[in-house]
């Protein structure tokens, strides 16, 4: 080898102090501007820290409470039953907690990709669904039977979610095949019912489901309103997810449909094998968007007379001389909707980051 | 499947997109074991042509018969011909979310039923002939377009077709990887493979085509073998084509 002169990249001995004085301290606005920021979040902080930690009140009365500077986290401790299980019979409560559970780690085993096959997710979902179902309502194995109308908290919250979810998405899929159908009956019908939900405020749809319904279906068909407002939600999440997912076939270029038709796959395989998986890929961030949205707009059920997690908030300190403490009860029902929320958003960058590798 | 003399038969075939007429009365017979160069200048129909013969693209008018079945509107029959016509793709088309191998293999247990283990004993012997098989388990993102392309031509064989179609081939690789792709082409051509090939690659059409067709403007305009074609066109649009892209 000829003799090359090594050239050096230029050394980066950046000390954290050095970034620090480079990023927030070089000239005089900055430094201004840093140090009134500083002072902002540190006086929150000290009154978050006194308030929520120090001078707050974990057990006890509302008299506690009322000496007490800080936060009265006793109405949660008091009152967490009533928060997480709505008006569900006290002593079958630990139904509730199971049932929660149960469609907790449907949706959680939902989310690995070893269950992402025709076969697998129906039956996880059979069971998920069906193990909610009997714990819920009771009436087998020595279980008092427990009305829909008595569900609530928590539980009735990821229900509702949850059966939104998995009825919309498939739901959404083939809204958006048919939209893209090359009879233009098909495509035209499709989208005029897409538009014409669109059109709709989910709660005109909600208050449809629930109390319009029944006055023009035939009795069998009735059922309870439960499960009809489950079906206008889904049908609500499912036009808006369509049209995320007609989006993600639209960037597949025109030559991965082409590959798999003159390889001699069929529609369905070249749909389900070629088009929807990278779909997918390209639709994950409005997708995942549209599925925390579904998460809170599940809030809305409450109008209709549903116990979900904030109307049973709302419950907790109504009563019993809790009342001036309603602070803390909704940071706390906020703190379980942060939770689910964040979870989501967390595994939609981890699925964005394991999917990247095939597209690149 | 019917035998038949002919591997792929066309006859007058006419093919429009809206009003714009783009083959005008195209007629071709392809010999089992032939080897067709097509060529001619941009927007000649060429690609069109091709890609009728698998349906990609659907004629208005004439007939098209591949090994013997008539392509008409039977799915049966699409679906037939199209498990005996592999394709290759000017910008090669594999499914990036799907590895080399599962590229390989899907067709293969999808159409032809056969379980995995052999679609990937079979698919690891067409990538050891296109020289790739240390990327079977790579993504197609990790390749060169000239791996890539290879890679899209084992995916068709793994199909075991009749009849290969190429589609400008070699128009999107860098010219470094023209020749990688135009080797794996002319083995293939060599072990008897009926080829039907729209390139502009010269040297290749004088190897090993059997005969050049050249294209001008939707219609057939010579089909001579590549010695008469290249020193003796006999007409003036083929020797104006010719002088412009031997010409330097």
């Amino acid at each position: 080898m000829t003799a090359t002169t090594e050239i050096q990249a230029p050394a980066l001995n950046d000390s954290l102090l050095d970034s620090v004085r480079r990023d927030y301290f070089s000239s005089v606005g900055r430094t201004i501007l840093t140090l009134v920021c500083l002072a902002l979040i540190l006086s929150a902080l000290w009154f978050l820290v006194n308030w929520g930690l120090v001078n707050a009140v974990w057990f006890g009365t509302p008299e506690d409470c009322h000496k007490a500077a800080g936060a009265c986290w006793a109405v949660i401790t008091d009152r967490y039953r009533l928060i997480f299980f709505g008006l569900y019979p006290y002593e079958e409560q630990w139904r509730s907690a199971l049932a929660c559970l149960a469609i907790l780690a449907t949706v959680i085993l939902s989310c690995v990709p070893f269950f992402w096959s025709a076969k697998r997710l129906p039956v996880l979902w059979a069971l998920g669904y069906g193990l909610f179902y009997f714990l819920m309502k009771g009436g087998v194995f020595g279980m008092p039977v427990v009305l829909e109308t008595q569900w609530g908290g928590l539980a009735l919250t990821v229900f509702v979610f949850s059966s939104t979810v998995v009825i919309g998405m498939p739901l959404a899929i083939v809204l958006a095949l048919l939209r893209r159908s090359r009879l233009p009956v098909v495509s035209t019908v499709t989208a005029l019912f897409i538009d014409g939900i669109r059109s709709l405020p989910l709660l005109s749809i909600l208050f449809t489901a629930a109390i319009i319904l029944p006055l023009t279906l035939p009795g069998f068909l009735v059922g309870d309103k439960l499960y009809r407002v489950i079906i206008g939600a889904a049908v609500f999440f499912a036009v808006y997810q369509a049209e995320i997912i007609r989006s993600g076939i639209q960037s597949l270029p025109a030559g991965q449909e082409e590959a798999a038709t003159a390889l001699g796959l069929n529609y369905w395989q070249t749909i389900s094998r070629i088009v929807l998986p990278q779909a997918f890929r390209f639709a994950l961030p409005p997708t995942i968007n549209q599925v925390v949205i579904a998460f809170m707009e599940t809030a809305l059920i409450v109008i209709l007379g549903f116990f979900e997690i904030t109307a049973s908030g709302n419950a907790a300190f109504s009563t019993g001389g809790w009342k001036p403490f309603h602070t803390e009860v909704y940071s706390f029902v906020a703190l379980i909707y942060f939770v689910f929320t964040y979870s989501l958003s967390m595994y939609g960058s981890y699925l964005e980051r394991s999917m990247k590798l095939g597209l690149r | 499947m019917t035998t038949s003399a002919l591997a792929i038969e066309v006859d007058g075939l006419c093919k429009y997109y809206g009003a714009h007429q783009v083959l005008h009365g195209v007629n071709l017979t392809v010999k089992p074991g032939e080897k067709i160069v097509v060529c001619g200048p941009s927007g000649s129909g060429k690609s069109t042509l091709i890609r009728c013969l698998n349906k990609l693209e659907e004629h208005q008018q004439g007939r098209i018969r591949v090994l013997g079945t008539e392509l008409n509107d039977e799915i049966d029959n699409i679906n037939e011909i199209r498990r005996e016509v592999g394709m290759v793709f000017q910008h090669f088309n594999l499914f990036p979310h799907l590895t080399v191998l599962e590229n390989c293999v899907l067709a293969p247990m999808l159409v032809r039923k056969i379980d995995r283990k052999t679609a990937e004993e079979q698919a690891m012997t067409y990538l050891e002939r296109v020289k790739i098989p240390q990327k079977a388990k790579n993504y197609p993102g990790e390749l060169s377009g000239g791996q890539q392309q290879r890679v899209a031509i084992a995916r068709a064989l793994c199909m075991k077709p009749e009849i290969m179609l190429f589609d400008e081939p070699t128009s999107a690789l860098d010219p470094e990887m023209i020749s990688e792709v135009l080797d794996v082409m002319i083995q293939l051509a060599q072990g008897g493979m009926t080829m039907v090939c729209v390139t502009h690659e010269m040297g290749f059409a004088r190897k090993v085509a059997d005969r050049v067709i050249f294209m001008d403007q939707g219609k057939i305009v010579e089909d001579a073998p590549p010695a008469d074609f290249f020193d003796n066109p006999q007409h003036e649009r083929s020797k104006l084509f010719l002088s412009q892209i031997l010409g330097h």
